[in-house]
């Protein structure tokens, strides 16, 4: 009931601005002019939703991008002679490489650091611009000429602005269609936890630099809109304030959602026209009234709703080729070696602790092997270094016989190892069936623009991999739940999920990082299950548990490993009953010696 | 020669303004993380402050030394509380929202507080009373005045105090526990609040007394002084290490030289394009700043 009501206010919302969008046509010019403001701060605000809404990233220098598009055409046109249509792919290439240029340093930063870098691209460009006499200095540029159709100029207000709405309505399909491709997924992802998208296969730092070029590109556009609908213009359009502007529009209006970026560049742009009676004043109420509105809907007026794609069904999924778990998985390890994974001497130091000491250890294709130990006795350590989380410090990891050493985690995931993490990282803010998408995304080939465009082949790309996602899930036990949001699902279907979304990698080796903490003893079991099916596929599991019970009761081999060092290798039952186990378990102490075969074999260390 | 002596005195003294403010920002941001953009216009309303109350004091026949003391301490603690005030009604109901959210406050207050000064004392200039004279002495050819020196040591006493203050009462290690983990200190009974509040309280203190040397300095002061200066002050901030504070008092000191050098050798309209290109360069080298610590993240 409360879903319906907020579809129809939404519907009406999105259906009031749209008219809204054309009252002007029929006003006066005054009025004309205030709605392309709003237009043109609309577009800038939709670029600007693409790296702050979308993938979650801080930008106070957005008006660099603005300048750049709006002083390429103004150059462009006044020095070269070339019309506006001409200018703007210029403006396009010049504003995109801005934004690699800006993107770059600010990759590898910690996003608080954000803040200052974007700032101070935004004040180098706009001093540059100031301080050269090509861009005119202070004065800025003159004698723009507007945009021609069909050999008219457009000069007359509305005119102006019906090319405003079309500009507007170009970048809205953009930027919708952007936000619903696997780029809008991966920036979600990375908006969601950062480190949690790397460790499933998103090129995080790739995926970063698209979001500031994409947002640059409409920046771009908007500023050569501006350039023609002025005539001209100077360095004060592109201060840091009006970087703020933007900034507001964005997360007034609700990061993330298109129609409250729209209604924030009303806010924005209308609300200090509409408080000019209050004269001096008017900037003054705009502060507190910002302030209020940020205290009292701190989601912005219209928040994002949860990004939905529907799964397919069971039967559109079982009617698609090639989707099917087992056949994924057989894809994929046809033709590779026995030895799956070697490590040779692996040693990992914090500091002065060596937590990873010489590490040794086989993997064979298609096993079940548990790692088992005390706490911190490394093994997570050891996941991280084989995932490419953390570097070894010394020693090498051959991978189907191959050196696998200094890769980024999401190149370990497109090798073939899929992981789980100890405490659930899942994007609790997304549906159940775009997790899974999130874990496939290296799988995805085509580029972002065939799908944008919705050509064939890509269209039969993404249904292969939404009905391969489908069919993890129901693998799982997940496809009725396909579209709740993650974060609402009961603990133990966050565990299954975590592992779907691995699976979806087509991972030959899954690494389970104690998939059992915290699960009720029939869920444990059905777990038992889960990990002898993916076994079954063909795929190798590597697990980390401390309940013995299921590590004893499902895994070939065990390793054990104490103060970083692997000390037993071998069968469960030999593992059981070996001394130096039991010893780092409970100690050297002679009269709980005895008891010791008995309390492994019951579980619950932990 | 002389001429370099002479810029390294100049960027020491601009570069005890920005240090000092700089450590408000640092402060704020190791314990809330919030970057407080309205921090640079509090250092500006203190200036404002310390003009009203040296404008009123000097109609009172007070000797100036007395005077300038009392203005100092009153606009010091006037604009303490209004940090506190800031942070009460702006920042602390939404200190578990999500961060972009504070932030747009944080800027609706800079921009209150910029207006609000316009609306009370109008759009021009103000001018404080020369106090001190701008003699001094000279050595190996530069100038040096009295009140830069006076500046330069009154502000390494203040930093000097801040340093004690936090590394050497218990509530400076309370701040120190809420930095690291904030939830935790609540649990071991340390009012977080009132912890916060002090944090404001103390920033907001420490960037009034760089307004009042600021105008006696340079004299001249306006409602818009807070942006350039909490611009640069955030860069030395972040240079430094950001929540890091003898970090941020080399910060500003090194932003303060590079302001000096620019504008004595190079030209002083490509001053900030010199400081974000030094701060991205560095920050490509070192992505924590000089004295920031690498966080290790656990899976």
């Amino acid at each position: 009931m409360r879903a319906l009501l907020q579809n129809r206010l939404s519907t009406a919302g999105i259906v009031t601005l749209v008219v809204a969008a054309f009252l002007p046509f029929f006003c006066k010019n005054y009025i004309v002019d205030v709605a392309l403001t709003i237009v043109t701060y609309g577009i800038l605000g939709l670029g600007l939703n693409i790296v702050v809404g979308y993938a979650g990233l801080l930008d106070l220098g957005f008006a660099a991008f603005f300048a750049i598009g709006a002083y390429t055409t103004a150059l462009l046109e006044t020095h070269l002679g070339l019309t506006f249509w001409e200018t703007i792919p210029a403006a396009l290439v010049l504003t995109s490489i801005a934004g690699i240029i800006i993107g770059y340093p600010t990759l590898r930063l910690r996003s608080d650091y954000l803040a200052i870098v974007t700032l101070g691209f935004g004040e180098i460009v706009r001093i540059t611009v100031t301080n050269l006499t090509i861009t005119g200095g202070p004065d800025g540029l003159y004698g723009i000429n507007p945009a021609d159709v069909l050999g008219h100029d457009l000069t007359a207000p509305k005119a102006v602005y019906a090319l405003g709405l079309v500009f507007l309505a170009v970048v809205l399909v953009f930027v919708i269609r952007l936000g619903r491709s696997r780029l809008g997924r991966a920036w979600t992802s990375l908006r969601e936890d950062e480190s949690a998208a790397e460790a499933v296969g998103v090129p995080t730092l790739r995926v970063k630099m698209l979001a500031y070029v994409m947002g640059a590109l409409v920046g771009g556009l908007g500023g050569s809109l501006f350039a023609a609908r002025f005539g001209a213009i100077d360095p004060t359009s592109f201060t840091y304030a009006q970087s703020v502007s933007i900034l507001i529009i964005v997360v007034l209006g609700g990061r993330g959602s298109i129609p409250g970026v729209l209604l924030g560049a009303v806010i924005v742009a209308g609300l200090p026209e509409a408080l000019r009676f209050i004269h001096l004043w008017r900037e003054f109420v705009f502060a507190i009234a910002l302030i209020l509105l940020m205290l009292l809907r701190p989601q912005g007026l219209w928040p994002a709703r949860l990004r939905h794609i529907a799964a397919p069904s069971e039967t559109e999924a079982e009617g698609v080729a090639h989707a099917a778990p087992a056949e994924q998985i057989a894809e994929r390890v046809a033709g590779e070696p026995e030895i799956l994974l070697e490590t040779q001497q692996l040693s990992r130091a914090f500091g002065g602790l060596r937590a990873v000491s010489d590490v040794s250890f086989t993997v064979h294709r298609g096993e079940i092997l548990s790692i088992i130990g005390p706490n911190g006795a490394g093994k997570t350590t050891v996941f991280n270094c084989l995932t490419g989380v953390i570097p070894p410090s010394s020693g090498a990891i051959l991978w189907n016989g191959r050196p696998l050493a200094r890769l980024a985690p999401h190149r370990v995931v497109a090798r073939g190892l899929a992981r789980t993490f100890q405490g659930i990282r899942l994007f609790d803010n997304m549906t159940v069936f775009e997790n899974v998408l999130v874990g496939m995304d290296h799988r995805f080939h085509l580029p972002v623009v065939a799908e944008m465009l919705a050509l064939p082949r890509a269209q039969r790309e993404t249904g292969l991999h939404y009905a391969a996602a489908r069919r993890w899930l129901e693998f799982v036990g997940l496809s009725d739940q396909a579209g709740l949001r993650a974060g609402d699902l009961a603990y133990g279907d966050q565990r299954r999920l975590e592992i779907a979304r691995a699976l979806a990698s087509q991972p030959q080796l899954l690494l389970l990082d104690e998939p059992a903490a915290g699960m009720n003893p029939t869920e444990k079991q059905s777990l038992m299950g889960l990990i002898r099916r993916i076994r079954d596929l063909g795929a190798t599991v590597l697990l980390i548990e401390h309940d013995m019970l299921l590590v004893m009761g499902v895994s070939d081999r065990v390793i054990v490993m104490d103060r970083g060092q692997v000390i037993a290798d071998g069968a469960p039952d030999a593992v059981r009953t070996n001394p130096r186990v039991i010893e780092a378990y409970l100690g050297r102490d002679e009269e709980e010696e005895d008891e010791m075969p008995d309390a492994l074999g019951q579980g619950a260390i932990a | 020669m002389s001429e370099f002596l002479q810029l390294v005195i100049a960027g020491l003294t601009t570069g005890s303004f920005y240090a000092l403010i700089a450590l408000g920002y640092t402060m704020v941001y190791g314990i809330v993380r919030l970057i407080n953009f309205a921090h640079g216009d509090i250092f500006m309303v203190g200036a404002f402050l310390g003009w009203t109350m040296l404008s009123v004091l000097a109609a009172g026949h007070l000797p100036w030394g007395i005077a300038l003391f009392i203005a100092a301490l009153l606009s010091m603690a006037i604009t303490g509380g209004l940090g506190v005030f800031v942070e009460r009604f702006a920042y602390q109901p939404l200190l578990s929202a999500p961060p972009l959210s504070i932030l747009i406050t944080a800027l609706g207050v800079s921009l209150a507080l910029e207006n609000g000064i316009l609306l009370l004392f109008g759009p021009g200039f103000k001018t404080y009373p020369h106090l001190i004279s701008m003699a001094g002495f000279s050595v190996g050819g530069a100038q040096i005045s009295h009140i830069q020196i006076g500046i330069i040591i009154l502000s390494f006493l203040l930093m000097g105090a801040l340093y004690l203050f936090v590394h050497h009462t218990f509530i400076g290690t309370a701040m120190r526990a809420l930095a690291v983990d904030r939830d935790a200190a609540r649990l071991m009974g340390i009012n977080v609040e009132r912890v916060i509040q002090i944090t404001f309280f103390l920033g907001s203190a420490l960037a009034a007394a760089a307004g009042v040397m600021e105008g006696l300095y340079y004299t001249q002061i306006s409602f818009f002084m807070g942006f350039v200066v909490g611009l640069r002050a955030f860069t030395a901030a972040v240079l430094g290490g950001i929540g890091n504070i003898p970090g941020a008092m080399v910060g500003g000191l090194i932003i303060g030289l590079l302001e000096s050098f620019s504008a004595g050798y190079i030209s002083s309209r490509w001053t900030d394009v010199i400081v974000f290109i030094v701060l991205i360069g560095t920050l490509v080298i070192k992505p924590t700043g000089i004295f920031g610590e690498r966080v290790v993240e656990r899976m």
